[in-house]
């Protein structure tokens, strides 16, 4: 029992501490504290979300977001590990891309939504696009980082018996860069996520921001707080997954020193 | 013919941020005989690394040559095998995949790679731990791992650049036991760069005594004690001779240093 309380402590406190946030939600909104004109209840959010779920509303709006996602990640992961991978190794090609990375650092994207609308319409393309240039950055600068920092220990060693430079790429830079790269798509992930939603909030005609902005207007809180809770959820999966793939990676490195 | 000779050999580095260029070592001549065991001691600072690192045609050349097997080295190519102070393991292999890397990188035949790297790792008494990864084993473990991946490749030449210089006493002395008897087998000519006298004495046919600013060979002793070397010989009258004197040239060196912090 305790050795099963010390092996899922983080799961079982957490979840506890959701079902407190839940339970303390209903009583404030029983008791009057909370109008649940402006977040409704827990019971009228579950009730509403078996609703959604009996039609297909639910799926349909999850299915469209984890679409959108999938591709501006996929997409984002391509570029970035290759334009991080040819960066890191090659200098000039880390000055010709800098001014963008800066530019991508210190500009808000989603400032600039109206000219994606603009020219790629309400839908897929814009909230793809936004996903992948959410995403992009983290992933790139990571990739380069991990290529750049590869240990000049290791290359010498791998010179001295008789490597050429592509072997210490492939077989040093490489390699050597996984934790670094790892962490870099897990940023990428949440980023590409959160892209994804906000350009739904007003790029789209589909998906769970969309559905979010739409209750919203008309005053439909239970509706919108599902799709919000959708979110949470897929959130939390997808870093938890995440979190894993790392430390599996990661290994090495941690027990290092 | 000697096997390996330094020739009037300077390297020369560039002073960190600036173009000045300073000679790391100046005009080194010395040769080595086929299936002899140097030793190289010497004040840090010295150049004795890039003594091992010209050998292995890791660093470019001021002057002279060095030629091995009658041949100048003008690159790292597959004559020389380098075991560095660092055992330089890649951590996301294991032992085996380390030890391959080796034979790997000079591209062997695939078929008997794993093979061969398995037989060096017994050899150097690793034979259990060829599925441990780097972060797995002790200091000495992996200096194990560095040798066995350096005799893998069949070196003509092998270059040690402080080995053990990471490790406790102890430890220390097992290794250098391990390394000669390995050695032993097939007698690879070896050159080992150590700051510790009674490792060198103990190790070598012979060993070189460098000075620095710039570096150079001060001394050159013969070291004749019968081999197999045995713990034992640390107390014989030739070892203490040549302590003794190795010594005496390396308080030189010290002495001048001493001076000059002082001076400032
Ligand atoms: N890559 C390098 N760039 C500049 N200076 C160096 C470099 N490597 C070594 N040196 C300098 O050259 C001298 C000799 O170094 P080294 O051969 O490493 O000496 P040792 O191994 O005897 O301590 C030292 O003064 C050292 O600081
Ligand atoms: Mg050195």
């Amino acid at each position: 029992m305790i050795a099963f309380y010390r092996r899922f402590e983080a799961v079982l406190v957490g979840t506890a501490s959701l079902i407190a946030i839940a339970v303390a939600w209903q009583l404030a909104v029983d008791n009057g504290f909370i109008d649940p004109f402006f977040i409704s209840t827990p019971l009228a959010v579950a009730r509403e979300a078996m609703t959604q779920a009996a039609d297909g509303t639910l799926f349909v709006n999850i299915s469209a977001t984890l679409h959108a996602f999938s591709l501006a990640l996929a997409l984002a992961a391509a570029v970035g590990i290759g334009l991080g991978v040819l960066a890191g190794w090659f200098r000039d090609v880390e000055a010709a891309l800098d001014p963008f990375i800066w530019f991508k650092y210190s500009a808000p994207t989603i400032a600039f939504y109206p000219i994606f609308i603009a020219y790629l319409g309400y839908g897929l393309p814009t909230v793809v696009t936004v996903g992948f240039l959410f995403a992009l950055t983290p992933i790139y600068a990571n990739t380069l980082a991990g290529i750049r920092n590869v240990d000049r220990d290791l290359a010498r060693t791998a010179r001295a018996f008789g490597a050429r430079p592509l072997d210490v790429f492939v077989r040093v830079a490489l390699p050597g860069s996984v934790p670094l790269l790892v962490a870099g798509f897990r940023l990428g992930v949440g980023r590409a996520l959160t892209g994804v939603v906000v350009a739904e909030l007003f790029g789209s005609t589909a998906g769970l921001g969309y559905s979010i902005t739409q209750h919203a207007q008309l005053m439909q809180t239970a509706p919108m707080m599902v799709s919000i809770v959708a979110i949470v959820l897929i959130g939390v999966a997808l870093t938890q997954a995440l979190g894993f793939v790392e430390r599996k990676t990661d290994a090495w490195r941690v027990d290092a020193e | 013919m000697s096997h390996i000779q330094f020739r009037d050999l300077s390297v020369s580095y560039r002073r960190p941020k600036s173009d000045e260029r300073f000679l790391a070592i100046d005009r080194i001549s010395l040769d080595i005989e086929r299936g002899s065991f140097v030793a190289v001691v010497g004040s840090s600072g010295c150049g004795k690394s890039t003594l091992l690192l010209a050998a292995a045609g890791l660093v470019s050349l001021a002057s002279g040559r060095v030629v091995i097997d009658a041949a100048p080295v003008t690159g790292p190519g597959g004559h020389a095998a380098m075991v560095f102070q660092d055992a330089s393991l890649l951590p996301w292999r294991s032992v085996l995949g380390n030890v391959r890397f080796g034979l790997e990188m000079r591209r062997w035949k695939r078929d008997d790679l794993t093979e061969r790297a398995l037989r060096h790792i017994r050899m150097v008494g690793l034979g259990d731990f060829a599925d441990y990864h780097p972060h797995q084993l002790s200091g000495g473990m992996r200096q194990r791992v560095n040798i066995a991946r350096a005799l893998a490749v069949d070196p003509e030449v092998l270059l040690m650049d402080e080995p053990f210089g990471a490790l406790d006493a102890q430890t220390r002395e097992v290794m250098g036991n391990e390394l000669l008897r390995i050695w032993e087998r097939d007698r690879k000519t070896a050159l080992f760069v150590t700051h510790d006298i009674e490792e060198a004495v103990f190790l070598a046919d012979k060993v070189v005594v460098m000075g620095r600013d710039p570096g150079r060979i001060k001394d050159v002793v013969q070291v004749d004690l019968p081999r197999p070397r045995s713990p034992d010989m640390l107390d014989s009258e030739t070892f203490v001779t040549i302590r003794r004197r190795l010594r005496e040239s390396l308080a030189e060196d010290m002495a001048s240093l001493r001076l000059v912090t002082e001076g400032v």
